[in-house]
């Protein structure tokens, strides 16, 4: 797979479409010793350096050269969750779709099991054959079966381990904002260490709600290993079942709360009666 | 025990529809619980899920966001808002276990005093008997 | 300019004008029979023969179509005149000895009797073929004219048989001199679905209309049908109103025209509805035609209505009895628990305008009397001393008996006895409410409406003509039941607060708007998406807010995901510091 990944791009870069425009770079990883970081490859680059592993969220790096040089434009090799990232930004003005070409691959099957992932390959496929999306990860499986009290220690005891790092929030692609309200003293209290509200987390929860679109990659990067998708799978569900909303899978579709009920009507209850809008099941 | 629990409620309230109601429930000598305490904001449409978690960091057993009927709102649509975002806050306490019946968001509108005073009594009761968050946080 | 000599008198008139015009012109009287001035002259009737001499040659013309030339001498009056028109009405009285129009007029001539033997006494036909030259020249229909000869020719459509290319527009029933042409309606309903009363295609579309001018009704001008049954073929059909208008003010072409205004401020006076009293079935609304509402009553009443004016049953007797309801769906839980404001006082002057014109007995059920304007308290006085019963109490069912009769029951609270009284016409004072559709307009101006449905103002008391939305005024009834003089009062308010905001020239805003800090506004554009007013655009990939048009609601502050957006005076930290601080005192 890598080779042929590095055979194609090797081909894009040289390539000029209708208009005799080159792609003036290519997203991927490159290993340099034994370290492995994101770069641009142009053409003539030594290809057989180009990696595709770890997972990194190279949407990042296309959204920061965007915006720097508002005439590159780039090719990134990229998986499923890649291309759901890019759909969300893009969305948001974070990556200008007519100045990016995605060259995606599929994620083996085993990758799609370790990341529990629904969709594990991108819809521009280029390389690989789509693997079988993996299971749902077996704690959002059973959450509605969980009594609030069961919740409340099972997170208490994932919380309690937070050092408020921010790493989740640095290696999430959807978190571009300039100033983060995780970092608001408003409304995350400055010092302290899992405070008995965890609003940390829920915030972080909220601002996902139409975004999170399950790349794994803030729990990846936990130092204190909380399984924050299982927060965010929830909140996904939620969406879904709310407003129809899929973060990731429609460029078109409108950020579901930003908009009127006439755009994004609700699917579940009377809006006129919010006493009617049901609650998501919970364990007696 | 001692002394019984008196829950602290935090109520967000439209200018427009919700605090010209409660207004009205005083001007008509209605009586409505001393547990809320009311925060007013231009709309429904601004009350943050920020704010809300605020609150309840802040001490709040429960919060109460009011805002116009459905149709009815000032600024045209800024409940629409509302109604979308805080049914997921609910769910999203409920994830972490907290009651999710410790916030409620409901319409009041300015013609509705009755309504205003029936709405903050009973979600008063409802978290006098749930208790204080606190308990429920640290237990 | 022709000068003429008429009866003595020297006169001018214009080149194209005939005799009779400069006549009727200053005021000569010459009678007429076949004459229409929207229509040529034809001299059919010869009634309007006048003496002409010129150049000393005395001669007899019809005054209809001859030319008023220079130097002409005519006598209306001479001998030889009168000797024509005495031996017409002769004629004419002969030929059709019951019209009024004839008779009149040959009295006028000496003529008392018909000279000679008469054909057919009910004849009202003069055969002066103004209806053919309406229907032929003006209204294009071309559907009557004359046939046969001599002593039996006579008006009428082909074959003298119906013909569906009458469009029954009765123009020729209108023009006839003696009324000798009846529409027979084979329809019925095409006409009991149009107003009561004298109703032309034209006309002043209410007594108060501003400005006070007459609109075409195209669906009954003739001019209109002849062009949508041509598919426009006909396309100058009739005309008389544009003929006669001496403004030269009637313009065909004019269209509907959607008007799309830039205006500064509104000013919301859609007014009310009646309440159909259908709704509370007690009252038997429908069920008999002598149950009538307020409204219904005023048409009756109405110099224009119906029976012009006078107060009668369907059978077109006086009734005897009559009983007025008060508070018919207001002040009622089951309708509406307001009180309506103007029935009390149109209730009152309905039981007068009973008294007054049928001397029935009038009962008038009321619960409470609610004379609360200038003059209204003495009003009533006087109509007590009218002789009208006044029962204390809600009427609260009204039975129609077989004989056709109603009986009205209720409670005489004074008496503290149940009632019932038989009447001929009970008069139910219903409720107003908002319009079924108010709902529409006030989410077009974002206007709150209290629970009854009527807009509400800013403040009850303090701003009651303003809304709550900047620019946007109420008037009358549209804010909630009001009289006459309340609504003209209102409506007075309301106008001087648009005048002085016209005035002022400029508009105070509140202070309480959005704003961007830039440095933190990623550009995600979603209070692009939640703002209302578009008052956010993107200026160089970041969020911009026109203060002027922002209304601070705060809606993009809470959206923003970066802490972008500032709500002045409802800032992050102000409601942090409120929720501490309430907290913290409880």
């Amino acid at each position: 797979m890598i080779d042929e990944i590095r055979k194609i791009v090797a081909e894009r870069l040289n390539e000029t479409d209708d208009k005799g425009a080159r792609l003036d770079g290519m997203v991927a990883l490159r290993r340099t010793g034994p370290a492995v970081a994101p770069h641009v490859f142009v053409a003539g680059d030594d290809l057989s350096t180009l990696e595709i592993n770890p997972r990194y969220p190279l949407m990042t790096v296309v959204s920061r050269l965007h915006k720097r040089l508002p005439d590159i434009r780039l090719g990134v090799v990229a998986r499923g969750c890649d291309e759901r990232a890019y759909v969300e930004m893009a969305k948001r003005n974070q990556i200008d779709p007519e100045r990016l070409v995605i060259l995606g691959f599929a994620c083996t099957a085993e990758e799609a099991l370790e990341c529990y992932c629904a969709e594990p390959f991108p819809k521009n496929l280029v390389v690989g054959t789509p693997a079988a999306p993996g299971p749902q990860n077996p704690i959002v499986a059973k959450y509605d079966t969980m009594t609030l009290a069961e919740r409340r220690a099972f997170w208490k005891q994932q919380f309690v381990k937070c050092i408020k790092c921010y790493g989740c929030r640095n290696i999430c692609p959807e978190c571009f904002c300039e100033a983060c309200a995780m970092e608001d003293k408003a409304w995350v209290e400055p010092g302290f260490l899992a405070p008995p509200f965890p609003a940390f987390h829920l915030i972080r929860a909220m601002h996902m709600a139409s975004r999170c679109i399950a790349c794994r990659q803030c729990e990846h990067t936990c130092p204190a290993h909380i399984p924050l998708t299982v927060l965010y799978d929830l909140m996904r569900r939620d969406m879904e079942a709310l407003l129809g909303y899929v973060p990731g899978a429609d460029l078109a579709a409108l950020p579901p709360l930003s908009v009127t009920l006439e755009q994004t009507p609700l699917l579940l209850g009377d809006a006129h009666d919010p006493a009617t809008i049901p609650l998501a099941p919970i364990g007696r | 025990m001692g002394v019984e629990f008196e829950p602290k409620i935090v109520a967000f309230m439209c200018n427009w529809c919700t605090y010209a109601g409660a207004d009205n429930a005083g001007v008509a000598r209605m009586e409505s619980p001393s547990n809320v305490l009311p925060i007013r904001v231009m709309c429904s449409g601004r009350i943050s899920p920020e704010m809300v978690m605020r609150a309840f960091r802040a001490g709040a057993d429960g919060v109460l966001v009011m805002g116009c009927h459905i149709g009815d709102c000032h600024y045209s649509t800024g409940n629409h808002r509302s109604v979308k975002r805080m049914p997921l806050l609910r769910n999203l306490l409920a994830t972490v276990g907290v009651n999710p019946e410790r916030l409620e968001l409901t319409w009041v509108s300015a013609a509705e005093a009755p309504r205003f005073v029936q709405v903050t009594h009973s979600f008063t009761d409802k978290i006098r008997s749930l208790g204080p968050l606190s308990q429920e946080v640290a237990e | 300019m022709n000068k003429l000599i008429i009866d003595g008198a020297e006169y001018q008139a214009q080149d194209d004008q005939t005799i009779l015009d400069v006549c009727r012109q200053n005021g000569i009287e010459i009678p007429t029979l076949c004459y229409h001035p929207a229509m040529e002259p034809y001299g059919a009737c010869r009634l309007c023969t006048v003496e002409v001499i010129r150049h000393g040659w005395s001669n007899l013309h019809t005054a209809c179509t001859h030319p008023a030339w220079d130097g002409l001498e005519v006598k209306t009056q001479s001998p030889a005149v009168y000797d024509v028109r005495r031996t017409l009405m002769g004629l004419f009285l002969s030929r059709c000895p019951h019209v009024p129009v004839i008779q009149n007029l040959a009295r006028q001539y000496g003529v008392t009797e018909p000279p000679f033997a008469t054909d057919d006494p009910d004849q009202k036909c003069i055969l002066c073929g103004l209806c053919v030259r309406v229907c032929n020249d003006l209204v294009k229909a071309n559907v009557i004219n004359f046939s046969d000869r001599g002593i039996d020719r006579q008006v009428g459509p082909p074959f003298l048989e119906k013909t569906r290319d009458c469009i029954g527009c009765g123009a020729c029933t209108i023009v006839c001199p003696t009324g000798a042409i009846d529409i027979v309606l084979e329809e019925a309903g095409v006409y009991a679905e149009k107003p009561l009363g004298p109703t032309a295609a034209i006309y002043v579309p209410s007594l108060q209309a501003v400005p006070r001018v007459p609109v075409i009704d195209t669906d009954s001008c003739i001019r209109f049908r002849q062009q949508d049954r041509s598919n426009g073929k006909i396309a100058d059909a009739c005309g008389v109103c544009q003929t006669l208008c001496e403004a030269n003010a009637i313009d065909f072409d004019q269209q509907d025209e959607i008007l799309d205004l830039t205006v500064g401020s509104v000013i919301v006076a859609t007014g009310f509805e009646m309440w159909d009293p259908k709704k509370l079935s007690q009252y038997s609304y429908g069920r008999s035609p002598h149950i009538i509402t307020g409204m219904e009553f005023e048409r009756l009443s109405n110099a224009g209505g119906p029976t012009g004016g006078q107060i009668l049953l369907s059978d077109g007797s006086k009734p005897k009895r009559v009983a007025i309801i008060h508070c018919v769906g207001s002040r009622d839980h089951n309708a509406h628990a307001y009180c309506s404001r103007i029935c009390c006082m149109y209730s009152l002057k309905h039981a007068h305008l009973v008294r007054d014109k049928t001397g029935a007995e009038v009962y008038e059920f009321y619960m409470d009397m609610r004379a609360f304007g200038k003059g209204y308290e003495e009003f009533y006085e006087r109509v007590q001393e009218e002789g009208v019963t006044m029962v204390r109490g809600r009427g609260a069912v009204v039975d129609v008996l077989p004989n056709g009769k109603l009986r009205v029951k209720g409670e005489d609270a004074d008496l503290g006895k149940l009632l019932a009284v038989d009447v001929d016409m009970v008069v139910l004072s219903t409720a107003i409410e908002a319009p079924h559709d108010a709902d529409k307009i006030s989410a077009l101006f974002g206007l709150g409406r209290t629970a009854d449905g009527w807009f509400a103002e800013a403040h009850p008391k303090l701003r009651p003509v303003e809304t709550n939305t900047d620019g946007v005024f109420l008037a009358g009834c549209a804010q909630g039941p009001k009289d006459v003089p309340d609504t003209v009062a209102h409506a007075g308010a309301a106008s001087a607060a648009v005048l002085g905001l016209l005035d002022r020239g400029e508009v105070v805003i509140a202070p309480t708007v959005a704003e961007v800090n830039r440095d933190d506004c990623v550009g995600c554009g979603d209070c692009l998406l939640v703002c209302p007013y578009t008052a956010i655009t993107r200026v160089e990939g970041k969020a911009q807010i026109n203060a002027a048009l922002c209304k601070g609601c705060g809606t993009c502050v809470a959206t923003c995901p970066s802490g972008a957006i500032m709500a002045l005076h409802f800032t992050d930290d102000q409601i942090v510091a409120q929720i501490d601080g309430v907290l913290a005192w409880a």
